[in-house]
């Protein structure tokens, strides 16, 4: 067996923390209670997302569309408008989704939010086209000219046409590479530089909108109505993506302090800083990085904070970590860090944190550098003693990144541990795992599997449980569906995907 | 929860939606009953033209009244010079012509407002104006068949053109 289990303490009252005692919480539903909250919050977003919708073929309708709508060409014209103000609002919806606001992260979490932004993709683009094809048959039956004349006329006759060509020309681009066969084939940073394309795609699609459709000529209130979204987007994206990263730097002043190796291509990185007290309680939540040294400067990495926050001057002076693994070109250069470089971060995102919890118990599954995160995580969730389980899963003990600091932390809050090392179930095949049988547990070590065991031998109460579960996607994925198996529900389900 | 959202989403949708509805349908209603009496031009004679017709379903409302100024301005029924018809309202923007008399014939149509309230109107503006001073001049009248896919800037033009030559007394 490559397992262990400690016996559950009594915890060690941690001083310094007193907003985070878990009786306190508990004693009143709270969890439940800012579940239900989370959830409310969800179904305003859900409300939000299709009214928005609705409200983009209401202005058409509201103007009379619908009832001038006689002959062919015309129908074809109002379908062109029609799919025209969906995909825009699309993508309206995609930009926001990508926007980072606050409110968002906290209701569904970054990586739903970008989930969602990404299914907005292929709809709004083929909308996008569509609008084109529509409007320029429909433009064409009317004036008894050929498609091609008539999209040659618009783009020579109608002022900002040429550039909403461009705009389509650039959308198409932008969806194109984005498509995942795509992103495998070329690095993450082209097309990262590619994405940023879709900025030029909507610019150029902005003064069309607003000149060409009698719908928002000058003096109509659905001009004011598309200004005002487009003014709240925009802002939203300056705000969030820019100016408040910036402003957190400027607050912040982090730079390197040390980095310290914790195992084979893998270290620690301590930064020092100031108004930390601000980040109390985002250990576990992820910031993107970016060490302003010479050729590092402008790439940006996704780190969670691998402990939480240290404080004590009187402006909040103090350390945060991060554990990186070298993963690849961008994080090699992270090994050897100098120290005294500066550092600018944006953030917190996520919801692997307290902010998820649905339930008084807690489970804790973490694979490799997705440990890492989960250390912080135990550092602060409340919970009583003994309502908590750790699973950790390395090939090797080396591999436990943070073992002896979640050993310590366990003994002082009462945690039951699992070490789960070894080699991976040779039967981890997915042909395997779809006969649902009871063993397709292959997130868990060979001879674990052998000997019968599966997530309820070490968990029997997790149904009962919030379960964070952090670690490469395809070994996460298989976490979550024997979770799903013992009787986790959706929502009790907190994963982080570590592996960008 | 999921149900919740969904049922809240469409019901939102759903209102929305039927609000936008019922606001198109009022906004004909009221364009095919308004038509405003604004007469444009303060030089010569004031005459009173007919109210505006065949506007149903558009959404132009024609106005009334018309002004020419005549170059000899002594006699009605000889007429020489330009006269001016009267500015028409379209949802797309106003339209007002202007024609030019010698001998009792229209020699020219000037377009002096044209369907500009956004890039597709000035294009359809653009293309139809001079297809419809063909017509017109061919045909000494504003009996001309109006330029297809320009359906309301033409009702507009042939509108105003007959207030001009009602206030040609042609």
């Amino acid at each position: 067996m490559n397992t262990k289990l400690l016996p559950a303490s009594p915890a060690a009252s941690r001083s310094g923390r007193p907003e985070l005692s878990p009786t306190k919480r508990q004693a009143r539903g709270w969890f439940d209670r800012q579940y239900r909250q989370r959830m409310l919050r969800t179904d305003l977003l859900t409300v939000i997302a299709w009214a928005s919708v609705a409200a983009s073929v209401a202005l058409w309708l509201a103007d009379g569309g619908a009832a001038a709508t006689t002959t062919v060409a015309e129908a074809f014209t109002a379908a062109g408008i029609v799919t025209g103000l969906i995909g825009m609002d699309l993508v309206l919806l995609m930009l926001l989704l990508a926007a980072r606001i606050p409110f968002v992260d906290r209701t569904i979490g970054h990586d739903r939010a970008l989930e969602f932004h990404g299914k907005l993709g292929k709809p709004s683009l083929y909308l996008l086209l569509a609008h084109g094809v529509l409007l320029i048959i429909g433009y064409g039956l009317a004036e008894g000219l050929d498609p091609v004349s008539e999209a040659v006329n618009l783009w020579i006759q109608v002022p900002d046409m040429w550039l909403a060509f461009v705009s389509m020309a650039l959308f198409i681009a932008v969806v194109v590479t984005s498509l995942v066969a795509v992103r495998r084939r070329f690095p993450y940073e082209f097309w990262y530089v590619v994405h940023l394309l879709t900025y030029a795609a909507v610019a150029t699609s902005i003064p069309h909108q607003f000149s060409v459709g009698g719908l928002f000529a000058a003096g109509t209130w659905q001009r004011w109505y598309w200004l005002a979204i487009w003014t709240y987007t925009g802002t939203a994206l300056v705000y969030f993506r820019i100016l408040e990263p910036v402003l957190a730097t400027a607050r912040h002043q982090l730079t390197v302090a040390r980095v310290e190796a914790v195992a084979p291509g893998v270290v620690n990185i301590v930064m020092r800083g100031r108004k930390l007290d601000e980040l109390a309680g985002t250990g576990g939540r992820f910031f993107i990085w970016r060490f302003l040294a010479p050729g590092m400067w402008w790439h940006p990495h996704p780190f969670s904070l691998s402990a939480e926050p240290v404080f004590n001057g009187p402006a909040g002076e103090g350390t945060l970590r991060v554990t990186v693994r070298n993963l690849g070109n961008g994080s090699a250069q992270l090994l050897k860090l100098r120290k005294g470089t500066k550092v600018a971060l944006e953030g917190p995102y996520g919801l692997l944190s307290t902010a998820a919890r649905t339930k008084n118990k807690v489970v804790m599954i973490g694979a490799g550098i997705g440990i890492t995160p989960l250390r912080a995580l135990l550092e602060t969730t409340p919970f009583a003693p003994g309502e908590a389980t750790v699973l950790l899963r390395g090939h090797t003990d080396r591999e436990l990144y943070l073992s002896r600091e979640i050993l310590d932390l366990c003994q002082a809050r009462g945690v039951r541990l699992f070490h789960l090392t070894g080699r991976r179930s040779p039967t981890n095949s997915r042909s395997r795992s779809n006969s649902r049988s009871r063993t397709n547990s292959t997130w868990l070590p060979e001879d674990a599997v052998r000997n019968g065991y599966s997530l309820t031998s070490y968990v029997p109460d997790i149904a009962d449980a919030d379960v964070y579960v952090c670690g490469p996607a395809a070994w996460a994925e298989n976490v979550i569906a024997d979770a799903v198996q013992a009787g986790v529900r959706e929502e009790q389900i907190h994963h982080e995907r570590f592996d960008w | 929860m999921k149900i919740r959202g969904a049922v809240a989403a469409a019901l939102a949708s759903a209102g929305i939606l039927l609000a936008g509805w019922q606001a198109g349908t009022q906004v004909h209603g009221i364009s095919t009953v308004t038509s405003s009496t604004t007469a444009t031009g303060t030089k010569g004679s004031t005459g009173t033209g007919s109210p505006g017709t065949g506007s149903t379903g558009t959404g132009t409302t024609g106005s009334v009244g018309s002004s020419g100024t005549g170059s000899s301005g002594t006699s009605n029924s000889s007429a020489s010079g330009t006269y001016t018809g009267t500015a028409v309202q379209t949802r797309f923007g106003a339209v007002q012509v202007q024609i030019t008399v010698s001998n009792g014939k229209i020699t020219e149509v000037t377009p002096l407002q044209l369907t500009d309230t956004d890039g597709r109107s000035i294009q359809i503006s653009n293309r139809a104006a001079p297809l419809l001073r063909t017509k017109v001049l061919a045909a000494q009248s504003a009996n001309v068949q109006t330029v297809s896919g320009a359906t309301v800037t033409s009702r507009a033009y042939l509108t105003s053109l007959q207030a001009a030559i009602d206030a040609a007394n042609l």
